[in-house]
């Protein structure tokens, strides 16, 4: 992430930059001896979530967090790019993630674009200060990459809704005080005896968009096994539960439209979320070639293969291809005129399986290592890098998969024909 | 995970890099002028013709301005920066245009670069104007061009120097008025000369070009003598030699990325026209998404070209890596391009009426000029690596 750091700043930027560094150098926590969660997607136990959740809460008072939010919500009104200095350092010193990361990334940005004033003055601080934890409910059984045929649905119910129906992949859920969640609140779609057109319009038109009590009545979280063996994972079944009528965000039926914007700060593909996002791609090329110095093939260190520095440069080449085109996208529009939207949504196709490929070669560097597994005493880095790859596959399947990512870029970049 | 390497290069683009209004401007004109002056009908015609080098165009290209664009208008170029030769050469590369361009901007820079004050004054403004058509010739049989691999030999004699060595695939070489090429000398250090052509004892032979419109030569000096001002005089030759390829690097990566971009645009075209199965072929993920692929693998290469132009306006002697990453990634793409190019536009791909297989040329071609992306990540890996 040091690149980050060689970017030629504003002299205000640069020794802010070097204010946050020196504070995350003094304040990071120390490893707490149990194992730590790679990402906000695994976090199991009520120790690991408590120590995330003070981090969090102490980068909060330092004034390091929601740095362009508003002040009245919570934040500090500052430019983006500082929020993005403050990130990038965090990922760099190595410091621990910031856990509320649907809180501060998607539900927030989200209720700062579509709330009423009493709902940003009511959700937005406990967000940045870990107060409030959020998940998401999206993904359905039924209603994945297609996921505007979700079932879930929200009946109006004396002054409130209730709700009724399952959400998947609830990440976090288990700790969660809210949820965004996206119901049906017009008739199901009839698949038989419709036009086409109309059931595509109906399908959309018939979803609102909720911030739901995760304390309700009829709330049954149940955790979902990932391939990595790691909980963090849950699904929601809903059963006639509660909410008031406050929950609604937005207008009733405008969920289609919001959840995109959702989707978009999911993707990386717009600013002002706040904080904490820091790409897993963006430097760890560094600690694949450190790897490689460490372990040694065929009787001599990795790093002297020339395979695997072939392929270790290319990924380097790959990163900072990454990094300069965010860096472009960051300029104004003359970069694009083109495909003003490309480099936008491209950020996490590129960024998801970047991550993948870098992953795949730490375990292919390993060698015959690369098949021990977590808990082993031998393992390479305690056989962080298998896990890595095994988890990054959360990432190029969540939040839109690869291929759902390949048809968006292909009909709103290129023009190409839709496929649904 | 693991601690950091101390030792990582560091890579220093400005913050603010990207392209302004006055940028938007060149491009604007570039693609017009392009557009009218080499629509694709008119390059077939020269391709077919085998004319690969126009003298008349090559003076119109030199009174826009283009052929000098980043000299110093002391010397009568236009005094512009990479950036601006960036996008210049993205649009040259989207319409393929012949002639030596690459050749003279580098013998340009070589003669900046390696030049004393009297050498630039004297051969710099004839190549901005267009009235001298120079070259460089950076490879010898063996594939080698980088200042370690030099094995052409320059020999002192009385008043001048004798040269002697093969060079190999020099753009436009038969055409060219001028050559800058790299010789070592009895002390083992490498020097740049400006050879005028004709000269007695330099022959230079056409070679058959895989891309009509980059013919090319092989440069024998069989004992050429030369005066000692063919010898370019600058404090640090080597250096100056290094310096003309980073930015060779660089220009060949900008080329590529907009030759990579007429194919995207050409099979995007065609998978919304092309109609099978009762539906535009388009539609089909087999299609769809590896023209999804080729349009990222654009954007990221254009991403690295343009952060390799714009660290060579900044901090020019910071830029090696970044027109290394340029050129491999640039050289991928576009290969990459043609390849999907040419396959889903199915049969009709196959055929010399396609427009696809010219760029199916340039592409081969600009690959294997000044390092192909085994070749630059080697160079990376060294970096990388410590």
């Amino acid at each position: 992430v040091s690149a980050r750091t060689d970017e030629t700043e504003s002299r205000e930027d640069a020794d802010f930059r070097r204010d946050v560094r020196a504070w995350i150098a003094s304040e990071k926590p120390a490893h707490p001896g149990f194992k730590l969660p790679q990402s906000f997607l695994e976090v199991e136990s009520e120790r690991q979530f408590e120590f995330l959740r003070a981090w969090q809460r102490k980068v909060y008072d330092a004034g390091y967090l929601g740095l362009d939010w508003p002040a009245e919500y919570g934040g500090r009104g500052d430019p983006h790019k500082r929020q993005r200095i403050v990130s990038q350092e965090i990922a760099r010193a190595g410091a621990p993630f910031l856990v509320n990361v649907i809180g501060l990334q998607w539900a927030g940005p989200t209720i700062l674009a579509f709330g009423s004033e009493e709902q940003k003055r009511r959700y937005l601080k406990p967000i940045l200060s870990c107060e409030e934890i959020w998940c998401q409910g999206f993904s359905e059984p039924g209603a994945g990459s297609d996921l505007a045929s979700l079932t879930t649905t929200a009946e109006v119910a004396g002054e409130g809704w209730v709700v009724t129906g399952h959400k998947v992949w609830t990440t976090l859920a288990h700790f969660a005080s809210w949820m965004i969640l996206l119901a049906r609140t017009g008739p199901a779609p009839e698949p038989e005896g419709q036009a086409l057109a109309a059931l595509r319009a109906h399908k959309y038109a018939g979803i609102s968009y909720f911030l739901f009590p995760m304390d309700a009545p009829g709330v049954t979280v149940q955790p979902l096994v990932k391939m990595t063996g790691e909980g963090g994972f849950n699904q929601v079944i809903f059963d006639r539960a509660p909410m008031p009528r406050s929950a609604l965000l937005g207008q009733l039926g405008q969920g289609w439209q919001i959840a995109m914007t959702t989707l978009t700060f999911e993707r990386g593909a717009a600013e002002g979320t706040g904080g904490g996002q820091a790409s897993p791609a963006e430097s760890s090329i560094r600690s694949v070639v450190d790897l490689a110095r460490r372990v040694r093939r065929e009787g001599r260190p990795a790093a002297d293969d020339p395979v695997i520095r072939d392929r270790a440069a290319q990924l380097w080449i790959d990163e900072e291809a990454l990094r300069l085109t965010g860096q472009r996208a960051r300029v104004a529009g003359l970069n694009m005129d083109d495909r003003p939207l490309a480099t936008r949504l491209m950020n996490k196709l590129v960024y998801s399986e970047l991550g993948q490929r870098l992953t795949e070669f730490a375990c292919e560097v390993l060698g015959p290592d690369a098949a021990l597994w977590l808990g082993d005493p031998c393992a390479p880095d305690k056989a962080e890098w298998p896990r890595a790859y095994l988890n990054s596959f959360g990432v190029t399947i969540g939040g839109g998969t690869s291929e759902i990512q390949r048809n968006i870029i292909g009909e709103r970049v290129l023009g190409l024909p839709k496929t649904k | 995970m693991a601690s950091r390497p101390a030792a990582f290069p560091r890579l220093e683009v400005p913050t603010d890099f990207g392209f302004t209004e006055e940028h938007g401007l060149l491009r604007q004109e570039a693609r017009r002028f392009l557009g009218e002056r080499l629509p694709m009908p008119e390059l077939r015609k020269r391709a077919d013709a085998g004319i690969g080098f126009d003298r008349a165009l090559w003076k119109e290209l030199a009174e826009l301005g283009w052929v000098g664009l980043v000299l110093p208008e002391s010397v009568g170029g236009a005094g512009l920066g990479w950036l601006h030769l960036e996008i210049l050469l993205e649009e040259m590369g989207r319409r393929l245009v012949p002639g030596p361009f690459l050749g003279s901007l580098l013998a340009g820079v070589a003669i900046l670069e390696g030049g004393s004050e009297a050498q630039r004054a004297a051969l710099a403004p004839g190549i901005a104007s267009g009235d001298v058509v120079a070259t460089l010739a950076p490879t010898e049989p063996g594939g080698v061009f980088e200042a370690g691999g030099v094995t052409a030999t320059a020999e002192p004699v009385e008043g001048g120097w004798v040269l002697r060595g093969q060079k190999t695939h020099v753009l436009c070489g038969a055409d060219a008025d001028l050559v800058v090429a790299p010789f070592r000398e009895p002390s083992g250090a490498v020097a740049l000369f400006a050879v005028a052509l004709p000269t007695a004892g330099v022959a230079a032979e056409p070679e058959v070009s895989i891309d009509p419109t980059r013919p090319m030569a092989r440069i024998g000096f069989d004992g050429a003598r030369v005066g000692a001002a063919a010898r370019l005089g600058g404090a640090d030759p080597e250096g100056a030699w290094h310096r003309t390829l980073v930015r060779g690097f660089a220009a060949l990566a900008a080329e590529s990325v907009g030759g990579a971009e007429s194919v995207l645009l050409l099979t995007r075209d065609y998978a919304i026209a092309r109609k099978q199965f009762d539906r535009p072929i388009g539609f089909f993920q087999a299609v769809k998404h590896p023209i999804v692929d080729m349009m990222c693998g654009i954007e990221l290469a254009r991403s690295l070209a343009a952060g390799a132009a714009a660290v060579l306006d900044a901090t020019p002697e910071a830029a090696e890596p970044l027109a290394r990453m340029a050129k491999a990634q640039a050289s991928d793409v576009y290969a990459q391009s043609v390849r999907k190019g040419v396959q889903l536009h199915g049969g009709y791909g196959f055929t010399w009426d396609c427009d696809v297989h010219f760029y199916f040329r340039r592409a081969m071609w600009s690959r294997a000029m000044l390092g192909d992306a085994i070749h630059h990540r080697r160079a990376l890996a060294g970096q990388l690596f410590g």
